[in-house]
């Protein structure tokens, strides 16, 4: 017979191991995750926000929209300066790779911290917490990068955990979220929805004792407050409620839209909310909690596509706890009658190797993507780089027109003297801007009006855009052809010239390169 | 007369009776009244823009005595070889307007959709759900369908579907012969409409998941000695599918189109549902109630997991496979909602404490003339809405205003007049109508709505002359088109309107027509007409002069 003291020294070593198997699990977990989220400037609104980060930084947060000739329907928002001038800073001091790797950085670290939002009594193994993340870095690789949409998923994250922690009995955590929503509120707009989560907390956890749910809504209240102390000040939430319902954003936007179940990754969507409905099914079923956020979560990504992160952060832990739960109820105990055995954690030794393995594969990997070079080809192939800098040269001060993806790219380019049509900020603009640029973005019957009458006489357009062709007809002649970008610089002809009679070429010949 | 005798005589009267008593107390006037309100969203003008090219194919079928081969409409792909997968349902359209004009085929494609309904809820009622939640399931059913019903040849695929699904599952849970009938069905569905495979996918997609679901003990499987007699039926109705013009090879033609990255791409009924659109906000809710009322009730057979996965994985790719959605989803919804309702009662009833419940009332029933009568005026009253919904729908020709207003009706009779033959660059929309008014005069056109016909390079190819890509002029002459006939205040017709040498020829209410202008000496076309007050066409440019182009 053994010795109590050494089961105890026995069971205590076995915690080490698990608890370290735990950690590897998901520290293998979010080096893959890493990979998936370093990205680089795909998202065209990165410009506009690093073009307004630099002006905040020279000249603090602008009361009218700083960039374009069109009059902007409404006062400045200004609501993002918080996001916008560490971006400026980021990108100033390391180039758009270091801005690349600490977003991807952050977007690891909302996956870790929702994978760690589970409670403690739910026992979730090392192989479950890891599947969750990488399901959740995949789901997650089409939203995220160099995006304000990180923050939200991050701030969300926080949100899970902190109240995963609390009702736990860990209670000092929540008063650290009105300080979150203050900064959140300053970066992005998604911090509506942490407050939702933390309502649904409040309205929908059963277990809690009144004097805690009391705690929790003195923690809401003030987090309410909290978000006025921005540039908007109280209109934040009327700010927020015009962007999400307005239809002119949801039209212009493709991350308003619906997702488009022909892409890969709304597939993977559909698959994740699938497996977590399976999961939840033959698991025993979620809490009131998880049940009705998760669907509130799921109806917003079903109405505007960039939700798509906030519901996979949320699933997550939902992941992990239940497929974990669903795995012990049915698949163990049929492996048990089999086999006889119980789990197993790998050698420490063998943890380490495969970790620094995938490390090394890890950095092998990203390294060239956050470099430099990388960076400036991405950049010279996805915006109009040559063709701006040649209409900044040949055109020096004119009124430029472009589709709204490139605008934020000229709005950094051409900070100073509003020679820029649209881009992607309709809330700012506001419908009658919005409309003139569909007027010709759409070749409505005004659109040869409207170049008249702003006075537009060049445009930078990628060379298989409509309106390069309907230009064409026009009479507008093509300055030169950037074949990396396949864009164009075109000017009005001047007045008499007679229309061409044949269509244009792509690369038009005999024109010269940007 | 015997006891015997008698006795049975009175058990008939008591059943007949029981069964008058069932269907004239409020729940099964309910019922009925459901019936007839589920035809009234299923009940539309044409609106479909490929009606009229398979009329027009129906009626060149009977005149020519058999399929066409090549492609009888177009000046682009006319060598291209036409599988004619709907040619039956063509046929029978030409019949139907030869005999009763457009009226007889809303009526009769509005009544198979209405039998698909009535398929799915006889499914439905396989699992004894309680009148009320049956009846609330189908209406949410026909509403969550609201964007895709209305006379069209997917209807015929929607109803064979349903009728499928309900004889499938009653053999699995009842056994039976019923389920044979589907044999010659399918020889029919089969020369219907080229989607008939669903049918047979969704047979074999129960097979397999009775198969996998009994090995993961999932609830209520069916009878394991049921399944080989389905598999009999699924070899045989795939083996009869064959019994067709078109030969064998329609069993692939569906997958050639579900695999069209262009079809999926270009063709607006191939897009994923827009949730911005109110009309999609139905089917939405529904499948999430669906997917919550799973996760509530964790009891679901295997067959229907599979069945509601498939369905709503195809429905969230394609806005036209909601009907899919709809037939194969509903029986489940209702189900899981039967399965629900007594625990939300209960649910409910705890957090409404009340004083103890009083003593259970007996229910008296009015007398049975006063039921019947009741009965009788409420479905009389629906019935006459019915018809005041439906009259209107049947006496609209083709050229009336509702459908002037969608399709270049003016424009088509304007071309008809012209001396020769035309090649006309047309809508991808309205292909279908200038076909149907046109082809009899010889004329062609661009494109028409047989994606699978035109192939993926041609819809590519019409798609950037129709976005004005550049190049876009070179697309439209090179086929030696001859003139321009497209929606007003569209990107095409916009640049049109401002190219040098391209000239406005003719212009109404919905459509615009230009000529190259170096053709325009050779081109013979008929002079402008001016409409006469109050005619279709006077009314039709008065009506949406201020409306612009609806149909693109």
């Amino acid at each position: 017979m053994r010795r109590p003291d050494l089961l105890v020294v026995a069971g205590a070593s076995a915690d080490r191991r698990a608890s370290a198997s735990r950690i590897a699990w998901i520290a293998a977990a979010a080096i893959i995750v890493l990979v998936l989220t370093v990205q680089p400037f795909s998202n065209s609104d990165v410009w506009w926000h690093l073009a307004l980060g630099r002006l905040i930084t020279t000249s603090g947060i602008p009361a009218h929209e700083p960039f374009s000739f069109l009059p902007a329907a409404h006062a400045w928002v200004g609501q993002q300066w918080l996001y916008e001038v560490p971006l400026a800073g980021l990108v100033g001091a390391g180039g758009a790779g270091l801005a690349s790797l600490v977003m991807g950085l952050a977007a690891v670290a909302a996956v870790v911290l929702a994978a760690l939002s589970i409670p403690r009594s739910s026992r979730v193994g090392g192989p479950w917490l890891a599947v969750a993340m990488v399901i959740t870095g995949v789901a997650l690789n089409s939203v995220v990068g160099v995006t304000s949409a990180v923050i939200s998923v991050l701030g969300v994250a926080i949100v899970l955990f902190v109240i995963t922690r609390w009702r736990d009995g860990q209670t000092p955590a929540i008063w650290g979220l009105p300080v979150l929503f203050l900064v959140w509120a300053n970066m992005d707009a998604g911090f509506a929805a942490g407050l939702l989560i933390l309502l649904a907390a409040l309205l929908l956890m059963p277990r809690a004792d009144a004097s805690r749910r009391r705690q929790l809504a003195l923690v809401l209240g003030i987090s309410a407050v909290a978000v006025l102390a921005n540039p908007v000040g109280p209109g934040i939430y009327a700010s927020v409620l015009s962007g999400v319902f307005n239809p002119g954003v949801a039209q212009s936007l493709a991350g308003f839209g619906t997702p488009d179940f022909h892409q890969w990754w709304a597939r993977l969507f559909e698959a994740e909310v699938v497996l977590a409905i399976a999961l939840w099914t033959v698991s025993g079923g979620p809490d009131r909690f998880s049940a009705i956020t998760g669907v509130g979560l799921l109806i917003a990504t079903l109405y505007a596509q960039e939700n798509l992160g906030l519901l996979a952060v949320f699933m997550t832990p939902q992941l992990a706890i239940h497929g974990s739960r669903a795995w012990a109820r049915h698949v163990t105990p049929r492996l048990q009658r089999r086999s006889g055995t119980s789990a197993r954690h790998l050698h420490p030794a063998a943890t380490t190797a495969a970790l620094l393995a995938l490390t090394a594969a890890m950095l092998v990997a990203l390294v060239p993507r956050v470099s430099a070079s990388a960076a400036a080809s991405y950049q010279a192939s996805t915006y109009p780089e040559a063709a701006a800098t040649f209409a900044g040269d040949q055109f020096p001060g004119q009124r430029i027109y472009t589709i709204d993806t490139w605008g934020g790219y000229l709005a950094y380019r051409f900070p100073a003297g509003r020679i820029v049509f649209l881009y992607d900020e309709p809330a700012v603009f506001g419908s009658n801007a919005l409309a003139l640029y569909q007027d010709i973005d759409q070749l409505v019957p005004s659109w040869v009006h409207v170049l008249a009458t702003e006075d537009i006489h060049h445009a930078i357009l990628p060379a298989e855009a409509r309106e390069t062709a309907a230009l064409h007809v026009l009479g507008w002649t093509v300055n030169c052809y950037d074949p990396t970008s396949k864009s164009l610089v075109m000017s009005s002809p001047p007045s008499g010239t007679t229309p061409p009679l044949t269509g244009l070429a792509i690369p038009p010949p005999g024109v010269p390169g940007c | 007369m015997t006891s015997v005798a008698a006795e049975a005589v009175h058990e008939e009267r008591s059943r007949f009776r029981a069964r008058l008593d069932s269907w004239t107390s409020p729940s099964g006037l309910f019922i009925a009244a459901v019936l007839v309100i589920i035809a009234l969203p299923v009940t539309r003008t044409i609106q479909d823009p490929d009606f009229w090219w398979h009329l027009r194919a129906g009626q060149l079928i009977l005149q020519h005595g058999g399929l066409l081969g090549n492609d009888p409409f177009t000046y682009t792909v006319a060598n291209h070889h036409w599988t004619m997968h709907e040619w039956l349902n063509e046929v029978l359209f030409a019949v139907e307007f030869a005999i009763g004009g457009l009226g007889l085929i809303v009526l009769v494609l509005s009544a198979v959709t209405w039998l698909g309904l009535f398929a799915i809820m006889q499914k439905a009622r396989l699992r004894n759900p309680g009148r009320g939640v049956l009846g609330l399931g189908m209406l949410i059913a026909v509403v969550a369908g609201f964007p895709i019903w209305g006379p069209r040849v997917q209807m015929i695929t929607f109803a064979f579907s349903a009728l499928t699904l309900f004889l499938v599952e009653r053999y699995m849970v009842r056994g039976g012969k019923a389920m044979w009938v589907l044999v010659p069905l399918f020889v029919l569905w089969s020369n219907l409409h080229g989607e008939f495979v669903i049918g047979l996918g969704f047979m074999a997609l129960i097979l397999v998941a009775e198969v996998v679901g009994g090995r993961l003990h999932m609830p209520d499987p069916a009878q394991r000695s049921r399944l080989l007699p389905l598999l009999y039926l699924l070899i045989a109705c795939t083996a009869v599918s064959m019994i067709n013009l078109n030969g064998p090879t329609i069993l692939f033609y569906a997958a050639g189109t579900q695999a069209s990255a262009a079809q999926q791409s270009l063709i607006e009924e191939w897009f994923s549902p827009s949730f911005h659109d109110w009309e999609v906000l139905v089917y939405g809710a529904m499948m999430l109630s669906l997917a919550m009322l799973i996760v509530f009730n964790r009891r679901i057979r295997a067959r229907d997991v599979a069945l509601v996965l498939v369905t709503t994985a195809l429905s969230l790719q394609s806005a036209r496979h909601i009907e899919l959605f709809v037939a194969a989803s509903t029986p489940v919804f209702i189900d899981q909602l039967a399965l629900a309702t007594p625990r939300m009662r209960a649910a409910l009833g705890r957090l409404r404490p009340g004083p103890a419940r009083a003593p259970a009332r007996t229910r008296v029933q009015p007398p049975l003339l006063f039921r019947l009568t009741a009965c009788a005026m409420v479905m009389a009253g629906l019935g006459g809405v019915y018809i005041a919904w439906l009259v209107p729908k049947m006496q609209l020709q083709p050229y009336s205003l509702a459908y002037a207003e969608e399709f270049p009706v003016c424009a088509a009779q304007w071309l008809a007049a012209a001396p020769a033959p035309l090649r006309i660059f047309n809508q991808y929309g309205e292909g279908g109508y200038l076909a149907y008014e046109l082809s009899s005069h010889g004329d062609k056109v661009f494109i028409f709505g047989d994606a699978a016909l035109m192939g993926d390079q041609m819809l590519e190819t019409y798609a950037s002359a129709e976005t004005v890509a550049p190049g876009w002029d070179s697309i439209i002459r090179r086929f030696g088109t001859d003139i321009v006939l497209y929606d007003i205040n569209t990107p095409l017709t916009d640049v049109l309107d401002h190219a040098a040498d391209w000239t406005k020829v003719y212009q109404d209410g919905l459509s615009v027509a230009f000529v190259p202008t170096d053709k325009l000496s050779s081109v013979k076309l008929p002079p402008v007409p001016h409409w006469a007050p109050g005619s279709v066409c006077a009314r039709q440019l008065k009506a949406t002069s201020n409306t612009g182009a609806q149909n693109q």
